[in-house]
């Protein structure tokens, strides 16, 4: 058993421990740097001006007025931003899918209510909204795309000019002899499933502020992102302003960046021979077919970013939530960053909550057509889906929501052990704000099969709970990997997480409050929801996916002593709320032998952090971010011992650090410190600041598992007068491996609850069959406040494999699992089939038949 | 809908602005008087951000529903983004720069929210705390379903509340333990 497992398991150390959170010293006191409170001298302010219709063309603008007004220092049309910056370009290619290249800025045409039109530059942000107002646009409207059945239908008015349709993705996956599995199968039961728009809806909007260097032309870019390094490369890309015959000629006589070029791509295509040789070209294929200009584009990029001397620095200190919102590079951070190169001064943008309601990003609208092959004794056989996902009008960048469906694909069969699987995928082009990872982005598969699987128990006569304690996969009948391709080991232990949570209903006691509830006018029920969850995965998890496609996430990290002594840990994470600083401390102080206060932990500014494609996302901020800072300081550890034992005259396997302490074994007394053996090795070599001990390192995690896991249990009361919902008790019942904080453990999984109550039973984004936006403030789109989220029991299992374990993550389980668990409660309370995602009162009361549908 | 004829941005009309129009205003903030020359159509926030420089007061949705900006007026809590700064003249105001104790160590409020690990992003933080303070002046032993109901004009999307109501709670007997400042 390793050292670190050992204190897992012990208690021993920080790691394991409700330790308080060290960012509360700076939060709760009102002194963290959210990006508003980036307030640089003589800072300019902007705002956009946003499409009133969800479809049209632009006939003319005229931004005379607005220019002259007291205060604005330029208003910038789209053309005119179109013309200094680059196209988003697709980053994920699939076969059957085609993605729209677009621009920051809207030119020719607005495909959503909100769509950037013009954006002024003032001194305040009142004088630039004044501005606003004295632009004039002149559209054509065209009919609009409002639904999933609009994007369906031939012959509508299209979004995308080279597409067929509105369908850009028809994405096949295929798992098993289906037909046959089909044939065979006892019954074949078949439901549609919905699901309307959510949006992730963080307390803090987007934001950037752009700093200009008035010497350098330098860009220090203050903003929201989840994924700064992604943030830093695009908007260089798309900054490059200059051909490419320039550019290339600038590079080839640049002797330094060509051969720091060179050696980075050698290292690169040496170190991910094999996953280069495994990409499917066939992606880019389709994506050529109805776009070549991607190569002259990239072309152009590609060589204006060899060109240059200086790329842009992203700093982002404190995030006010994100949900996955903030992880794509957006239109208004191009568009900000251009005006500001432009105008050679700084600019702040700083979204508000309209803003955000309409394109900070939105998630969720799908639909799917499901059947289940199943055995008259209830095992499971097959399943067929086909989906559609309603991904609004632009792509997100780098990755668009045609991730999803290959996420769905490994997903969707569950721990169940199904035979066949088959799903095809349409991706859709509507005209509505744009769909974003949110929180579990492909959780809809569980709400889609948990659902089913309920109406598969009710078909057969079963009950819920017994249909899946009779399929789910468990220890000692265990594959070795799904049939869809990823590896299992023990860390699959979602039987584990469903017998416990059996355990710790009553069923008797179920039975006497629905009784109750009765007697009172009110109905109660029980709904049960289980999912696994790659957090991080097996390494085969990725390929599995999309072959190739695990070549950037390894996770980044970096452990120093400096010439004082002092500690820093450098994480390419970028914290929202997820409590890194804490939990990282935690863990590198353990490591370390140190108290938690001797350790830095620094994020969030791309000079000081290496490269990361996807920042903080997915789960990994637990298992891989938290396992790189583990590896990295114990490699440190073990450069500080080398040192240590010769100065103490040592062996160093005798050598332990307690509290600080570098002493060897049992004479604590005699014992020296991180500061005297950096000051030594600082006098060697003769220097007296910057890293003495360090190692960096790109890690992948250990184990063939990796697998997080829950299942949820809620019980709801509806009130069939009011088609109210209280929830009288919710239960998870979680395995997320070693737990490093449970205080930050359990609140990330409550607050993943409270999204899916949420979802369930409040909030919904709402179009109008002509794809206006309705639900545009916080009146209309509802939070639940306090009074709604009820108390969150949390069992934990904590499953270790043999050898050492990372932290498995936790951040997105809650949100998966719970708007399957709800749903499945208010079909058990009412009686009736429940069919889609959203409850609200009145469809409550509908479905109770208490009120009759429109 | 489906009509191809020109129409203007509903949202192009003409205003008039006048950039001298400013009032003098006088206000306490945090035990400081600062003596401000403002326009009048700018929200209290924005000055409390901006001019005073006192970031903790946070805008999370500008029309008074999420309760971020929160701070004390007066001794009553009140949405910063829906007042005029104009209106506070002659206003005691605190901001959650104003909550900890006259020696830097925390308020009692902000010293149980740390226990009970109340926040994760913590953007909505200043709200519930400037709340929690009115909360307690005025209930100094609310029950669990009060604390949800008086918290329930502040919104947080990170934490499903619960840790936020037992930071409450914990105040609760810090304060009533002779924590309290």
């Amino acid at each position: 058993m390793t050292d670190t497992q050992d204190r897992q398991r012990s208690g021993l150390g920080f790691v394991g421990q409700r330790v308080k959170r060290v960012e509360d010293e700076r939060f709760l006191r009102g002194a963290g740097t959210y990006v508003a409170d980036v307030q640089p001298d003589g800072v300019l302010h902007a705002a956009f001006l946003r499409s009133p219709y969800p479809h049209a063309t632009i006939n003319s603008i005229n931004v005379n007025k607005a220019s002259r007004l007291d205060g604005v220092a330029k208003v910038f049309t789209g053309a005119e931003l179109n013309d200094v910056t680059n196209p988003f370009l697709p980053f994920f290619m699939l076969e059957g899918l085609y993605t729209p290249l677009y621009k920051c800025m809207s030119d020719d045409k607005v495909r959503h209510v909100g769509d950037v039109v013009a954006l002024v530059v003032a001194e305040s942000r009142y004088i630039a909204e004044d501005a606003l107002e004295l632009i004039d646009v002149d559209y054509t409207e065209l009919p609009s795309i409002a639904s999933i059945d609009d994007a369906l239908t031939p012959g509508r008015v299209q979004l995308w000019d080279k597409a067929n349709g509105n369908v850009l993705g028809d994405i096949d996956a295929s798992y098993g002899n289906v037909d046959e599995i089909f044939a065979k199968a006892d019954h074949v039961i078949t439901r549609t499933l919905d699901c309307p728009r959510q949006t992730n809806q963080p307390m803090e909007t987007r934001g950037t502020v752009v700093e200009v260097d008035p010497q350098t032309g330098h860009l220090d870019i203050h903003n929201t992102s989840q994924a700064p390094h992604m943030l830093k490369w695009a908007t260089a890309a798309l900054l490059v302003n200059e051909g490419g015959f320039k550019n290339l000629g600038k590079f080839v006589k640049n002797a330094e960046r060509r051969s720091a070029f060179l050696g980075a791509a050698k290292s690169f295509v040496t170190t991910n021979k094999e996953k280069l040789k495994a990409s499917d070209p066939a992606g880019q294929k389709s994506q050529f077919e109805k776009d070549k200009s991607m190569v002259k584009h990239q072309m152009r990029m590609a060589s204006g970013l060899l060109a240059a001397d200086d790329y842009p620095t992203v700093k982002a200190v404190d995030i006010g939530g994100a949900f996955g919102s903030k992880g794509p590079v957006t239109r208004e951070d191009i568009a900000v960053a251009a005006a500001a190169k432009q105008l050679g001064r700084s600019v702040q943008w700083i979204e508000d909550r309209v803003e955000n309601l309409q394109d900070g990003g939105q998630a969720r609208e799908e639909r799917f057509d499901v059947s289940i092959a199943v055995d008259a004794d209830g095992t499971l056989r097959g399943m067929k889906v086909d989906a559609y996902l309603d991904q609004g009008a632009y792509p997100a960048f780098p990755i668009s929501s045609a991730i999803i469906p290959q996420l769905w694909k490994l997903y969707m069969p569950g721990p169940y052990n199904f035979e066949a699987f088959e799903l095809n995928t349409k991706v859709l082009a509507t005209n509505k704000g744009r769909v974003v990872p949110y929180r579990g982005p492909w959780a809809n598969e569980t709400f889609m099969r948990e659902r089913m699987l309920d109406i598969v128990a009710g078909e057969l006569g079963m009950s819920p709970a017994d249909l899946r304690a009779k399929n789910v996969m468990r220890e000692g009948s265990m594959p070795d990997a799904f049939i869809t391709g990823p590896s299992i080991d023990e860390t699959m232990s979602v039987a584990k997480t469903l017998d416990r949570a059996l355990e710790m209903i009553d069923f008797d006691q179920l039975e006497e409050d629905k009784a109750a509830a009765e007697a009172r006018g009110h109905k109660l029920g029980l709904g049960i929801a289980s999912y696994h969850e790659a957090a991080p995965g097996p390494p085969n998890f990725f390929s599995s996916a999309q072959p190739g496609s695990d070549m950037f996430l390894y996770e980044d990290g970096r452990a120093e002593v400096e010439a004082d002594g002092s500690i820093k840990m450098y994480t390419s994470q970028s914290p929202h709320g997820q409590s890194h600083q804490t939990t990282y401390m935690q863990v590198a102080a353990d490591e370390l032998g140190v108290p938690m206060e001797d350790v830095e932990i620094v994020w969030g500014n791309t000079d000081r952090t290496q490269f990361s494609f996807l920042g903080t996302g997915g789960s990994r901020g637990g298992p891989l971010g938290a396992g790189v800072m583990r590896m990295t300081a114990r490699e440190v550890r073990n450069q500080v011992v080398e040192v240590a034992a010769d100065m103490l005259e040592a062996a160093s396997g005798d050598i332990e650090i307690v509290d600080g302490n570098i002493h060897v074994a049992g004479v604590p007394a005699k014992g020296i410190t991180y500061a005297d053996v950096a000051a030594k090795v600082a006098t060697d070599k003769r220097i007296s600041s910057g890293a003495v001990f360090s190692e960096e390192m790109k890690y992948e995690g250990v184990g063939n598992g990796g697998w997080s896991v829950a299942t949820h249990v809620a019980w709801v009361d509806i009130d069939l007068e009011t088609g109210m919902v209280e929830i009288p008790r919710y239960l998870v019942v979680e395995d997320c491996g070693p737990i490093i904080n449970p205080g930050v453990v359990d609140g990330q999984v409550r607050g993943g609850v409270a999204q899916g109550i949420g979802a369930v039973f409040y909030e919904k984004h709402h179009y109008d069959d002509n794809a206006n936006l309705l639900s545009a403030t916080y009146m209309d789109y509802l939070i639940p406040t306090a009074m709604e989220i009820p108390e969150i029991d949390i069992e934990h299992m904590e499953t270790l494999t043999s050898g050492e374990n990372d932290a498995r993550g936790t951040g997105e389980g809650g949100m998966i699992g719970a708007p399957a668990a709800l749903t499945n409660a208010v079909s058990d309370a009412l009686g009736v089939e429940v069919h889609e995602q959203y409850l609200p009162p009145y469809r409550l009361l509908e479905l109770a038949g208490v009120i009759t549908p429109d | 809908m489906s009509s191809s004829s020109s129409s203007q941005s509903p949202a192009s009309r003409s205003v008039s602005v006048d950039p001298d129009a400013t009032l003098d205003v006088s206000v306490t903030i945090n035990g400081d008087t600062h003596q401000l020359v403002i326009e009048p159509r700018r929200s209290l926030a924005d000055v409390i951000r901006e001019d005073v420089g006192l970031t903790g007061t946070h805008l999370g949705c500008e029309h008074g529903v999420c309760g971020a900006c929160t701070v004390m007026v007066n001794g009553e809590p009140s949405r910063a983004c829906l007042m005029l700064a104009v209106q506070a003249d002659g206003a005691d105001i605190t901001t959650i720069e104003g909550l900890a104790n006259d020696d830097g160590s925390m308020h009692p409020i902000q010293q149980a929210m740390h226990e009970a690990m109340s926040f994760q992003c913590a953007f909505c933080s200043p709200g519930f705390l400037m709340s929690t303070v009115a909360l307690l002046r005025d209930n100094p032993s609310p029950s669990t379903d009060e604390i949800r109901e008086e918290l329930s004009g502040n919104l947080c999307r990170c934490t499903g509340y619960q840790s936020i109501v037992d930071g409450v709670e914990t105040a609760v007997s810090l304060i009533n333990s002779g924590g309290a400042a």
